[in-house]
């Protein structure tokens, strides 16, 4: 039995634009389970990050509610919030997003103070570690303008891990990675998964939605239909994108 | 028609930039026109109104003219001398409100139809009519006096006409304008009477004779030739060498003087103030600076757009001028008339310091003349900021590359949980240099004028010791002068019944003349008690120091010889040193007794007893009691007067003023310069917040940075206060005299103002980064 870890009931997101409404999400039900690799996918501007976002509250929802391991999370006020995000969950983005002006180290262990999980040495030791289990440990003390993209989104997983989540959220984190770089996000996110990690990612990308255990397909801000997978095994590369695709065809996609 | 578009666009974008720019020109051109009118407006109106009520070039002050016909006769008859004019008055000493007079008042007669005084409405608001006569029993005052004794209309005054305690005493029935002697620096005060009290007065003095304690005199207006190449000092060295009035002459000054002892308070105050407002512009610039760096960098791409669509570079600067401009003159005109009402507020507050009801008309050619040096200066800063408009090149500017300097990484400030919001406000600073210069240049301004300011504070001190030092020759807790025939053992053992005497010394103020120019003569018992700044005290008889601005006047120094003539002869002696007087702005010499008694009178009532007491805080009581018991025989004076309380009040007013000129600027500052690096940090704001960061430590750290800068700052300032402070000070305390300004540091003016500037930032840097709560996540997103 699955235990769930968070869970949206309701959600509706209204973005107004003027005398616009666009409604990016419309009544969405959803539980992501602990220690699942899930996937979102969908067309762009089918609601994907704006669930993502709405889910892990960094953007509020117009209306629903949002659990985290069964704590109301759209009743805390902004600080216990922010806590919150220190403590439990990582973000990986699609455009790296590492502060400019803080090295590759500086921005996985000022998360890591942030989270304030150990002393100052054991995050400062802890970060050392992840920039080696990331392969970025020779451009650690280098600013992200001076690394590669491949880099930068590595370090950026380190620096989502330094807190130890219970749930690492990616938004297209391969989206702007050449085909090399893209390879080795994804081996590391399903390490990090098959490690215990629970994982929550939005891909429009097929080679990156086949590491996931469970994939929601999304369409004009509600879910359509979802897909159970095994779990993820290299050799079945071929198989898991056959079955995925034929799925999304199903779909429309 | 483009530029036109261009011109509207640009201020709709850069409003916020653009509206600060223009506050800050309001407050800089406010303060500067408020100064201009009151200095040169009030300078001009002194010397108008001394014109107009019909005061000479040279005006002596006379008593016990035995024959004034006579004296007036030899005086026109001299070469030089177009006209004199006589003005009797009646010397005496008063008392009011339990406060004894330092200086002896002159009871002027006053008759309806005179039109020599103007007379003040009962609350100040402005010029009434004159009086059809004063009546019986009344008095006129200026109201300088309010400040100097808090007399208000209905108070007493008391005058010791003779002794046995006969004293005539006048009911305040309004204020006049004095513009002679009513300014509160002015220890000699007008009253006027009605011929009635006149000659009641006068008549008493005849029949005391002897006892009588009040004196007849005169004031002698005397008119030099239009066309006379004689200066003042000239024609007072005629006078003295070719008629009597050496003999009768209590004290004579130059309208110049008299217009510089009137001005004294406005002209220091006004020199501070135009100092002050001249950091305001300097600020003003560095903000300006500041804002146009943002403008252009902001609008880096559309630059490049436009000139691919054909703008030139130099269409594209004067667009931004014509902006710049607008905004300049959007602050600086109304600057300008709101100086009007500002002046004219200024001109009621000071009234009662004064004594004058300073117009507010502005000065028109000196302010235009002023504001367009300021706008050139300003429009000359813009364009020289601007020039980097015309090196960018279309391409450059839409693919965003900058000419930037990287910040490259360093080990010396590492990131650790310890105080990891000031390591990151840190890192930002160092990261972003040039974001912050503006605010460091800015708080270096600011705390080196309230630096200054505080040190000038701090030299005045609580009680004014610092001017009443730089006023006398010597220091001293009480001063007593026995009038009539009371012994000076009686007089210290009323003294010593309250504390004991420390040491004492006696001084006496007789007028001389130095080479022919009248001086008021410190004679003291022991000259190691003046205050030397340069040379040797006049240890032996045949010596004498001067002021620096006697010795600048006579043009001689240390080891020249100088002729002083007292009232019994003259003599030969030489300046063995300078030292510090600043009564009548300067006007003395000092010597030991023994020298003046080579060409002085001596009696018993010429000597002042200097006591230093074991308990200072019993001066008052010392005071009040030989007052009480010794009446007009006696007169007593602390280190202080009464006008004093008039300066430290507007010191401290100024202050007050300086600090919300500097709260208001902080805020503009740190609103402009903070808005800008907010918004350029929306990206890495919505990283701290994904990363769990608070909006209260990112709050904090982003008012560090500006406390850091500001501390930076604040060191600066202090540093440049305490090197420039002395001389900056001492050249506008020469105006009035006073050459011993020596600032002390203290806590108060080291720390507090510097601290007041860094907190100042910290707080306004807090609150404008109120909108960081607002920094949304969502630029983070892919969608």
């Amino acid at each position: 039995m699955k235990k769930v870890l968070l869970q949206g009931r309701g959600l509706t997101k209204v973005f107004t634009q003027g005398q616009t409404n666009n409604k990016a999400l419309d009544e969405v039900d959803v539980d992501i389970f602990e220690k699942d690799f899930t996937i979102i996918m969908g067309s762009s501007g089918a609601g994907k990050s704006t669930l993502l976002y709405a889910l892990s509250q960094m953007d509020a929802v117009t209306e629903g509610t949002v659990s985290y391991r069964g704590q109301e999370l759209t009743r805390l006020k902004a600080k216990q919030l922010a806590k919150l995000r220190a403590e439990e969950f990582g973000f990986v983005f699609q455009q790296t997003h590492l502060v400019s002006n803080l090295t590759l180290y500086e921005n996985v262990a000022v998360a890591g103070f942030l989270g304030k999980k150990g002393s100052s040495s054991q995050i400062q030791r802890r970060a050392q570690t992840l920039l080696t289990q990331m392969g970025v440990e020779k451009a650690e003390n280098r600013l992200p303008s001076q690394v590669s993209g491949g880099e930068a989104q590595r370090a950026a997983i380190a620096r989502a891990m330094i807190g130890e989540p219970g749930l690492l959220f990616a938004d297209e984190p391969t989206g702007a990675l050449n085909r090399s770089h893209t390879g080795e996000v994804l081996d590391l996110l399903t390490a990090l998964n098959q490690s215990g990690q629970s994982v929550l990612m939005v891909t429009h990308d097929l080679r990156a939605a086949v590491r996931g255990n469970r994939i929601l397909y999304l369409e004009d801000g509600k879910i359509l239909d979802e897909l159970e997978l095994p779990a993820y095994q290299a050799a079945q590369d071929r198989q898991r994108e056959g079955r995925i695709s034929g799925w999304l065809s199903k779909l429309q996609w | 028609m483009e530029n036109r578009i261009l011109f509207r666009a640009g201020i709709r974008r850069h409003k916020g930039s653009l509206i600060g720019i223009a506050v800050l020109l309001f407050l800089v051109s406010l303060s500067l026109s408020t100064v201009l009118t009151v200095s040169l407006g009030g300078g001009s109106y002194i010397r108008q109104e001394m014109q107009r009520a019909g005061f000479g070039s040279l005006t002596a002050w006379v008593s016990g003219v035995p024959d004034m016909e006579l004296l007036t006769d030899s005086i026109k008859a001299q070469e030089g001398i177009e006209g004199l004019q006589v003005q009797n008055l009646l010397f005496s000493d008063y008392e009011a409100k339990g406060v004894e007079s330092d200086s002896e008042g002159q009871l002027i007669l006053w008759s309806g139809g005179d039109k020599t005084y103007r007379f003040f409405r009962n609350d100040l608001s402005g010029y009434s009519e004159a009086p059809k006569e004063i009546a019986h029993g009344t008095v006129y005052v200026s109201p300088s006096m309010i400040s100097i004794m808090n007399l208000q209309i209905g108070d007493s005054i008391t005058f010791p006409i003779a002794r046995g305690g006969q004293n005539v005493s006048l009911t305040v029935a309004g204020y006049y304008e004095d513009p002679f002697m009513g300014s509160s620096m002015i220890g000699m005060k007008g009253f006027l009477i009605c011929e009635a009290d006149y000659t009641a007065i006068l008549q008493d003095i005849a029949e005391t004779g002897m006892d009588s304690l009040a004196r007849n005199g005169a004031m002698l207006h005397i008119f030099t030739e239009a066309g006379s190449n004689a200066s003042i000092a000239d024609i007072s060295q005629l006078l003295n060498e070719n008629t009597t009035i050496s003999q009768y002459t209590e004290f004579i000054h130059s309208a110049d003087a008299i217009e510089g002892f009137m001005g004294i308070l406005q002209n220091a105050f006004c020199g501070l103030l135009a100092a002050f407002a001249l950091i305001l512009l300097a600020a003003a610039m560095v903000v300006l600076g500041h804002s146009i760096s943002g403008v252009m960098e902001q609008d880096y791409k559309n630059l490049g757009i436009l000139k691919t669509i054909g703008l030139t570079g130099g269409g594209l600067v004067r667009v931004q001028l014509a902006q710049y401009l607008a905004a300049m003159l959007v602050g600086i005109l109304p600057g300008i008339l709101a100086a009007y009402p500002a002046a004219k507020a200024a001109g009621r507050m000071t009234l009662t310091t004064t004594g004058v009801l300073l117009p507010a008309d502005l000065p028109v050619l000196p302010c235009m003349a002023a504001f367009t040096a300021i706008l050139l200066l300003l429009m000359g800063f813009t364009v020289l900021k601007l020039r980097k408009i015309s090196s960018v090149t279309p391409m450059k500017a839409i693919r965003g590359e900058t000419t930037e300097i990287r910040w490259k990484p360093g080990k010396s400030f590492q990131m650790k949980i310890e105080g990891l919001p000031f390591r990151l406000a840190v890192r930002q600073l160092l990261s972003g240099k040039k974001r912050y210069v503006s605010a460091c240049l800015i708080a270096v301004l600011l705390v080196f004028f309230a630096s200054l300011a505080g040190r000038m504070n701090t030299w005045l001190g609580p009680e004014g010791k610092g001017m009443m030092d730089a006023f006398n020759p010597a220091d001293l807790d009480i001063g007593v002068q026995a009038m009539g025939e009371l012994e000076p053992e009686e007089m210290e053992n009323m003294v010593r019944s309250y504390t004991d005497i420390t040491d004492s010394y006696l001084l006496a103020m007789p007028s001389v003349s130095v080479n022919g120019t009248n001086y008021t003569a410190n004679v003291i018992t022991e000259p190691e008690r003046f205050h030397i700044s340069q040379g040797d005290t006049s240890r032996s008889p045949d010596e004498v120091v001067l002021t620096e601005t006697a010795a600048s006047d006579q043009g001689v120094g240390i080891g020249d010889k100088v002729t002083v003539r007292g009232d019994t002869g003259s003599g030969e002696f030489t300046v063995s040193g300078i030292y510090h007087c600043a009564n009548d702005m300067g006007a003395n010499i000092g010597m030991n007794r023994e020298g003046y008694l080579t060409i002085g009178q001596d009696a018993p009532q010429l000597w002042c007893h200097h006591y230093f007491l074991a308990d200072p805080s019993k001066r008052t009581a010392v005071t009040e009691a030989l007052t009480e018991a010794y009446g007009g025989d006696v007169h007593v004076h602390e280190n202080s007067w009464p006008g004093l309380f008039g300066i430290i009040a507007a010191m401290h007013g100024l202050l007050v003023f300086m600090y919300g000129m500097i709260a208001l600027f902080v805020l503009i500052v740190v609103l402009m310069a903070g808005g800008r690096i907010l918004a350029a940090e929306q990206k890495d704001l919505g990283i701290y917040k994904s990363m769990g960061c608070s909006v209260k430590m990112l709050r904090v750290t982003f008012s560090l940075r500006f406390g850091i800068v500001a501390s930076i700052g604040a060191a600066g300032g202090t540093v440049l206060a305490a090197i420039l402070t002395d001389s900056f000070v001492s050249a506008v305390m020469r105006l009035a005299g006073i050459s011993n300004f020596a600032s002390r540091p203290d806590l108060s003016n080291i720390v507090l103002p510097g601290l007041i500037v860094v907190l100042l930032f910290l707080g306004c840097s807090y609150l404008a980064a109120g909108r960081i709560k607002k920094a949304d996540m969502a630029v983070l997103t892919a969608d």
